[in-house]
């Protein structure tokens, strides 16, 4: 590993020799609370804001001298590499035929030695042509959560072209968490605050500098360029230090040594009847959850008419988010599965700390907190999971 | 291989109306390429697709030894209704195979019991051509034509009963039992009248040597299970088709989840020992 140090003004080098290679997707200010969107530069990081993080509350307060002090707000990368609604194909439908044309590039292949008198669906390939992101300011948990991403949409039966090529152009420069946020617990799950691996570049905010590791070449090559001095043996034991203090501050934890046989056997356990008589079904927890990728695909339709040149039906499917929280969700004909509160409750949980592990070979929790943040009536997963064990 | 996420085009050949609800469908891939590459094993099930309408879960009825593809579906709601105002020639979207398979290997050598309810006999129909059809061409699957074969088939009324043409032809290779809950005062009935799981009384097996291939409704599932393995079916010889709501049919959308078991990929086909604990559990 490749360790440096450069001024903490210094840093905005780095962004202005990627902006223009890449579209900068970072924290910034928005009505109050940190979100991810493209910034401009690097003064557009909320410099010196810490938040206070509660059940269902969210404080941003200015105060620090730091650039990095603040932790996740509501917005997790998510959205960048599976977008919230995206169009899977549009069609055309005429009497005897229906045309495809497909924004995803595999799709092409299919049809290249075909004969084409057979063939009835056209597909179009359309190469976008904005910039690849640079992810700015990602967390130890939201990297943990993109790989969980990856196993879901790159390594189960199919391959997401769509969510690989952006997964592959994407670069990361990861921040080190010092100050956890008041609802974060991804140290009882390993899955921070220390970025350990997944980031092209993770940066680390000493007292009067900043501590760079460069994960892959990609960077490497830019850092010679750059005013940077090598990093001391001291500027390490100051990272480490301050990452061990910011795991003694952290708050909460979860128990994983029992899990997933804890909610197995605490499938009919009381406490959901409980949670559901506070639970709203808001699917508020679902939306700001890093890894959550449920999705619903649906057609959506232009009217266009009938003329002998204009089909008789064309429209776009769209993918968006979904969630298990949703009323029809588990509908089929014939009824729901899943039409009480308590069911989708226990579906979402059950899901995160116990289904996932036997889906994916790890937890579906990384511990950023958000759904605590978000609830609107202030459930605590981690408490919940307390009380199962009762 | 093609991309599953994006439907291609089939045009139906022909229809077939089986029940007043009912009706089967021979489908033809129309682009060459695609159609040299699709294969499907019998228990799988494709996506169909209409624009606008959007896109169902239908198993395959027909055997992959068949010269069409077949769907036999019953109108339940959008898609469904209006697949069935299609005519010959039209063309649907499909997306598929999807889907685990019967484990057609766990029969060589053993006696196989098919038990279906309603339209739960379209995705054993395919097993049932399998056997029939490679017994009649002296294909492959003669290697599962030694032990006894049964079909157990319960339907609402005998007017409900699909493929109700087909089983004397059935009758070539296997064992067939029939059962509607109420007789139709109208129609000409020879089967049992009473619940399926009735016909277990009826049917000589040896419980230790048989494979069970399942698929109806989930109620009538678990008290078949339960009555199996009453009468000494070990439970990791019975296998169980199951529904859930889907949507992208591969594990990516989260709709079909059965506990840990994504339905559309690890199942709709599940060996009972691998899913019975989250069976009987209300809502899961
Ligand atoms: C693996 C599998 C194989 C199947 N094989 C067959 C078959 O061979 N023949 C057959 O007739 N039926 C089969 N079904 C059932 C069939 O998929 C449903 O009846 C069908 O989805 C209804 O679609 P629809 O658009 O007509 O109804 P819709 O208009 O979608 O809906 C009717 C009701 O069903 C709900 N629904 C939505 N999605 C689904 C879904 N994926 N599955 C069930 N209900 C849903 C709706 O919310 C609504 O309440 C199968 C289902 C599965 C999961
Ligand atoms: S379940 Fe909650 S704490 Fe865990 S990753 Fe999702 S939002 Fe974060
Ligand atoms: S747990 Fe909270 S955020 Fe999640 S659905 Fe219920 S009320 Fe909404
Ligand atoms: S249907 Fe989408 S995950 Fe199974």
């Amino acid at each position: 590993m490749i360790r440096v140090k450069i001024k903490k003004e210094q840093l905005k080098l780095i962004f202005n020799r990627l902006k223009t290679s890449h579209k900068i997707i970072g924290p910034k200010i928005n009505n109050d609370v940190i979100v991810l969107t493209e910034i401009a530069d690097f003064y557009d990081i909320p410099f010196g804001y810490r938040e206070q993080q509660g059940k269902g509350t969210y404080r941003l307060t200015k105060g620090s001298s730091q650039f990095f002090s603040f932790s996740v707000g509501p917005d997790s990368f998510k959205r960048f590499v599976n977008p919230p609604a995206r169009e899977i194909f549009a069609f055309k439908k005429s009497k005897k035929r229906i045309s495809i044309m497909s924004s995803n590039k595999s799709s092409a292949m299919s049809n290249e030695k075909s004969d084409s008198s057979q063939l009835a669906m056209v597909r179009v390939v359309q190469h976008s042509s904005s910039l690849p992101f640079l992810f700015v300011g990602m967390r130890a948990c939201d990297i943990a959560a993109l790989r969980l991403l990856d196993k879901v949409f790159l390594e189960g039966h199919v391959k997401d072209t769509f969510y690989d090529s952006i997964r592959r152009s994407s670069l990361i420069i990861g921040v080190n968490c010092l100050y956890p946020g008041d609802n974060c617990f991804c140290s009882s799950i390993n899955t921070g605050p220390e970025i350990k691996d997944g980031f092209d570049m993770a940066i680390t905010e000493l007292d009067k500098s900043f501590l760079l590791e460069i994960g892959t070449p990609s960077v490497r090559e830019m850092i010679d360029e750059l005013p940077v001095e090598n990093a001391s043996n001291e500027d390490i034991a100051e990272k480490d230090s301050l990452i061990a203090n910011c795991k003694k501050n952290m708050k909460k934890t979860i128990d994983i040594s029992e899990l997933p046989w804890l909610i197995y056997k605490s499938l009919e356990h009381p406490r959901w009847t409980d949670i559901a008589n506070r639970c709203l079904a808001c699917g508020n927890c679902t939306q700001v959850c890093p890894t959550c990728f449920c999705n619903s695909s649906y057609d959506y339709l232009q009217l266009s008419g009938i003329s002998k040149k204009i089909p008789e039906l064309s429209g776009t499917r769209i993918r968006s988010w979904d969630s298990c929280f949703s009323t029809n969700f588990a509908r089929v004909h014939g009824g729901n599965f899943r039409p009480s509160r308590r069911a989708r409750y226990r579906q979402w949980m059950s899901h995160k700390l116990s289904y996932w592990i036997e889906q994916f070979g790890s937890l579906g929790c990384v511990g950023c907190g958000r759904c605590i943040t978000w609830c609107p009536v202030g459930i605590d997963i981690t408490q919940e999971l307390e009380v199962l064990k009762k | 291989m093609y991309d599953k996420t994006i439907p291609f085009d089939a045009a139906i050949r022909w229809i077939k109306k089986e029940t007043r609800d009912t009706t089967t469908y021979a489908i033809k891939i129309i682009n060459r390429e695609i159609q040299r590459l699709y294969a499907f094993k019998p228990g799988q099930f494709n996506m169909l697709y209409l624009p606008g309408i959007g896109e169902a879960p239908i198993s395959i009825s027909s055997a992959p030894i068949d010269n069409e593809i077949m769907h036999t579906i019953r109108i339940a709601g959008d898609v469904t209704t209006h697949i069935s105002r299609l005519n010959t020639g039209d063309v649907i979207g499909v997306r598929g195979p999807f889907g685990s398979s019967w484990p057609l290997e766990e029969i060589e050598d053993r006696d196989l019991m098919i038990i279906a309810g309603g339209v739960g006999i379209a995705p054993l129909r395919s097993v049932i051509r399998h056997l029939l059809v490679g017994k009649r061409r002296k294909k492959s699957s003669i290697q599962y034509q030694t032990g006894k074969k049964i079909i157990l088939y319960g339907a609402k009324t005998p007017k409900d009963m699909i493929f109700r043409d087909e089983f004397p032809r059935y009758m070539d290779a296997f064992e067939v039992f029939l059962t509607v809950d109420k007789a139709d005062p109208e129609e000409y009935w020879r089967g049992e009248v009473g619940l399926i799981t009735g016909l277990l009384n009826k049917v000589s097996f040896n419980p230790l040597n048989t494979v069970v291939f399942m698929c109806g409704p989930e109620v009538m599932m678990q008290s078949m299970v339960r009555e199996l393995m009453l009468r000494g079916v070990p439970g990791e010889k019975i296998f169980i088709s199951m529904e859930r709501n889907m949507n992208c049919g591969m594990g990516i959308c989260g709709h079909c989840m059965f506990g840990p078991k994504f339905v559309c990929k690890d199942g709709p086909v599940f060996r009972f020992t691998d899913i019975e604990g989250f069976l009987g559990i209300k809502e899961i």
